[in-house]
């Protein structure tokens, strides 16, 4: 752990100097131990508030967007988040050539907020990163933990009503925070089409129909794109477990089209592709 | 908008046989900003667009509903309508209550209240709707015609018979189709050759006419009036330009393979033109089958070839060519049956299927002529089983159409050239085009033995002495109820037409549509008989559906006319329906640029925006369902107008 922190000080100190980044995404120091928080280097003299620890769970991927294309920028990456950079080079909202990957091979996080280590049931925990340029460390070995899909099978096992009965609960306490959205590297639009006027696709106070409306179309907006790192869930301050619902969709899509997200750069998102092989279960 | 008619088609009975068009009429009359409900019989007839335009001008109305069946089917007629009493054409919504509503509710309550809520969307929807301007593009005025058999012969000489440009694109090497290969065509048994060759003869002499033999369509971009279309020109290692057509080459040529023509039943050299009255007169090597390609060695077409014609560095080439319409003119193909094992065909060397036949017949087939069999004998009975594949549930269920016919000419011309006894298995007598009936009642007096009986296998184990040595086919006669064993010396199968093998590809390269026989889909199968869903592009021939000569031929005119409504054109209409992009909403996702097929929206990196090229906008909208903030905006289709045609709806 130790390790990573140092050799991540390292290559941002080498790279910020060399001026091949002009800023480092990766963790500070918060205002306890287990909170740390997203951190962006923009000097040498920054890198030393740079840590690294079991609680650094941000996908820093997320920040990526809201600099100008072109920026050069040094991002430290997990498993999970490598597959977001994927997604967004996919998406051109990134290019290759302007990132440099630090990649994290570190797996079994864990979520200050439960104190527990984040696995395959919240996230994908894969245990290394999909693509990076420099390794901070030695690859993680292999292990089983069955499929990211595994917890849904209680869920599928529901029968309609009592799964819309077990949603309806969940999605009634949100609050409308959007902290799931600003969480999710993804959720890059501006404006969200939730916060349009003209016309005006849902309420924007809290209420079970309106709280649908955003959510379903936010799943459906991240169908295919979503790469599983579980932000959305450890950020909603009312605990509505979103990651299951992506989760779901998530092995929709794989089924369906036969690809996971955010595992090579040379595929295409499914919603805005077409293949001659694509299933046509969907088609009436 | 506030001056709303709304006009209730009965369509006969269609319409009025289930929803209530006086509640209708009344209900509409009611809603606001509708000034003027009217019913009537048929709407589209002219009393009922007289109707429409007298209203339009009497009540000043700046809106107009029609209530009545599919867009599809009469849009275009009342956006003219529309027009002709000076309301701008887009300002005209149309309610499908035929297609939506009588036809598929058959109670009266719910089929009138469904159309009650679709009328209210409407008035929502045409108090928001603009008027709007068509563009104009200019047309192409060359067309292409794919596929060389009789079907694009002839469209492609009707075409050029108007003084447009025709590009031929025939992926074998040499045009004339499936006619080319037959003896004589039914019901007058006039000589196939030497009502075709002379077609084919007149491609080659038209100036107007590009023939593209072994050339292949890869790509078609754009849309009507301007397809851009990508052909293959496969190698065929002889350089067209530079050969005279002398064919020493042919004649040295050591190389043999099995003649496609011929159906696999006699050789050809591997320089090889397909047969001898081939358009062009050019040969080409085969690949598969020539000796240097093989082993690397004899070139010796190279060392006679006086004109250096003979290249081996040959690769296939590529050409762009625009055109303004096309003819999909690519034929059928015919069912391999040796998958019904029942039948003994590809097991028993006596089991021929009928293009086998023809080629029997053709005084340039294998045996010039002559009917023998694979060992030289002259067949002493002949059995024809049709519907081999046809009128079968297990594999299609369609008539082939042509079938009863050949069977009733292969009968003739059995009796003709030899004395065997002849019988037809048929299930049902088809006989149904101009002087077909004429010809079955002629062979009926020509003492062939007709059994009206599906043939159910051919076997050759016999039970007695006199089926010794011969194919049995069992049948049950089902007139008389009787089971009958069969003893005869050739069987000739009557296998199904099918769509081609690739034409699922060929459907989606030219983005027309399948039936679910895989053969092309017209966009009527009676109003629109020849176009297709892709405005542009046509059908002729047995692409189309299983078909003879005449209805191809007549189809295949039919479609260089439907061309020509296109390419004789200078400019066309197109719909204003485009999209653009609202930039303060875009959020720079791409997913226009990645959706679009007409290469209409592109990215402006700087300002984080997408912007639309309207003069390659369909207006197909795909680009607009999948942004995910709703930045695109369809013209005719905006989130507005939907949105308050759904508040119409969700009022019921």
């Amino acid at each position: 752990m130790k390790d990573i922190e140092n050799r991540l000080k390292q290559e941002a100190k080498r790279l910020l100097e060399s001026g091949e980044a002009e800023v480092v995404l990766a963790y500070g120091r918060g205002y306890d131990e287990k909170h740390p928080m997203p951190y962006a280097a923009k000097a040498v003299s920054d890198v030393d508030n740079i840590v690294f620890d079991e609680y650094c769970t941000f996908n820093m991927t997320r920040y990526l967007t809201e600099y100008p294309l072109g920026t050069k920028i040094a991002i430290a990456v997990k498993s999970c988040d490598s597959r977001t950079l994927i997604v967004l080079m996919q998406e051109e909202k990134v290019k290759r050539e302007d990132i440099v990957i630090l990649g994290i091979p570190y797996r079994d996080m864990i979520d200050s907020k439960t104190g527990k280590a984040i696995d395959n049931s919240t996230a994908c925990n894969l245990p290394n990163p999909v693509l990076y340029d420099i390794l901070l460390g030695d690859e993680v070995t292999e292990r089983d933990d069955g499929s990211p899909y595994d917890v849904l099978k209680e869920l599928e096992e529901m029968e309609l009503d009592v799964r819309w009965e077990f949603w309806s609960k969940e999605f009634s306490k949100c609050i409308r925070c959007y902290a799931c959205r600003k969480a999710c590297p993804m959720c890059y639009c501006d404006p969200c089409f939730i916060d349009q006027s003209q016309p005006r696709w849902a309420d924007k106070s809290p209420s079970l129909e309106s709280n649908l409306m955003f959510h379903l179309t936010r799943f459906y907006h991240l169908a295919g794109r979503c790469i599983d790192c579980g932000e959305c869930s450890r950020a909603c301050p009312v605990d509505i477990p979103l990651h299951l619902f992506h989760k779901k969709v998530s092995k929709e899509c794989e089924e369906m089209f036969d690809q996971v997200s955010g595992m090579s750069l040379d595929d295409k998102q499914v919603m805005v592709d077409f293949k001659m092989e694509d299933s046509d279960e969907i088609l009436l | 908008m506030s001056r709303i008619g709304v006009f209730v088609c009965h369509c006969g009975m269609n319409i009025a046989k289930t929803v209530r068009i006086d509640d209708v009429v009344e209900f509409a009359g009611e809603l606001p900003g509708v000034v003027v409900a009217e019913g009537y019989k048929f709407m589209c007839s002219t009393p009922g667009q007289e109707l429409i335009q007298e209203k339009i001008k009497e009540c000043n109305l700046d809106g107009v509903i029609v209530a009545a069946c599919s867009p599809l089917m009469h849009e275009k007629t009342f956006r003219k309508v529309a027009e002709g009493a000076g309301l701008n054409q887009y300002l005209l919504t149309i309610v499908n209550i035929r297609e939506q509503c009588s036809w598929v509710i058959e109670d009266e309550d719910e089929a009138t209240s469904k159309a009650k809520a679709l009328i209210n969307g409407a008035v929502y929807r045409t108090h928001l709707l603009a008027p709007l301007e068509s563009r104009f593009i200019d047309v192409n005025p060359e067309a292409m015609v794919v596929g060389g058999g009789i079907a694009g012969i002839q469209a492609a000489l009707e075409l050029a018979a108007t003084g447009k440009k025709v590009y031929l694109v025939e992926k074998s090497p040499t045009i004339g189709g499936h006619m080319a290969q037959f003896d004589k065509t039914f019901p007058t048994l006039d000589c196939s050759a030497c009502i075709l060759t002379p077609k084919m003869d007149a491609v080659l002499q038209n100036p107007n006419i590009d023939l593209m033999t072994s050339c292949e369509v890869t790509e078609v971009k754009g849309f009507v009036g301007n397809f851009d279309v990508t052909v293959k020109q496969k190698a065929r290692y002889v350089d067209h330009d530079k050969c005279n057509g002398c064919l020493s080459c042919m004649e040295k040529c050591p190389g043999r393979g099995l003649s496609e023509f011929d159906e696999g039943l006699d050789k050809r050299k591997s320089i090889y033109i397909p047969f001898p009255q081939a358009v062009p007169q050019k040969p080409v090597i085969d690949r598969e089958t020539c000796i240097y390609f093989k082993k690397g060695k004899c070139r010796v077409c190279e060392q006679v070839c006086e004109q250096d014609a003979i290249d081996f560095e040959q690769e296939d080439t590529y050409r762009d060519i625009t055109v303004g319409a096309i003819i999909a003119a690519t034929g059928y193909g015919l069912m391999d049956t040796t998958p019904l094992v029942q039948y003994g065909y590809g097991k028993y060397p006596g089991v021929y299927n009928a293009l086998e036949v023809e080629r029997l017949f053709n005084s340039t087939g294998p045996t010039e002529g002559k009917v023998v069999m694979k060992d030289g004998k002259e067949p002493e009975s002949i059995a024809i089983l049709h519907c081999i594949g046809s009128r079968d549930t297990n594999y299609h269920e369609y008539c082939s159409r042509v079938c009863c016919m050949y069977a009733l000419k292969f009968a003739h011309l059995f009796k003709e050239k030899t004395s065997a006894d002849v019988y037809q298995l048929y299930i049902d007598m088809r006989c149904f085009g101009k002087g077909y009936e004429e010809f079955y009642n002629r062979l009926l007096e020509e003492n062939v033995k007709f059994v009206r009986g599906k043939a159910a296998r051919v076997t050759d184990v016999t039970v007695s002495p006199d089926e010794e040595g011969k194919l049995i086919v069992e049948v049950e006669d089902t007139l008389s109820s009787q089971f009958m064993r069969l003893p005869v010396d050739m069987v000739v199968l009557s296998p199904a037409m099918e769509a081609q093998a690739d034409a699922g590809e060929v459907a989606r390269t030219f983005n027309i549509g399948v039936d679910k026989d895989n053969f092309f889909r017209e966009k009527h199968p009676k109003l629109d008989p020849l176009s297709t869903t892709t405005d542009g592009v046509f059908l002729a021939g047995a692409c189309q559906g299983p078909k003879d000569i005449p209805d191809t031929v007549a189809q295949a005119i039919g479609a260089a006319a439907e061309a020509l409504t296109i390419v004789g054109k200078e400019q066309l209409e197109l719909e204003a329906a485009t999209v653009y992009v609202d930039p303060y909403v875009c959020c720079g996702c791409q997913n226009c640029v990645r959706v679009c097929t007409y290469s209409a929206p592109s990215f402006d990196v700087e300002k984080n925006v997408s912007e639309i090229n309207e003069a390659l906008c369909k207006g197909c909208g795909l680009c607009a369902a999948s942004c995910p903030t709703g930045a695109i905006i369809a013209r005719h289709f905006t989130n507005d107008q939907f949105i308050g045609e759904m508040e119409g709806l969700m009022e019921f």
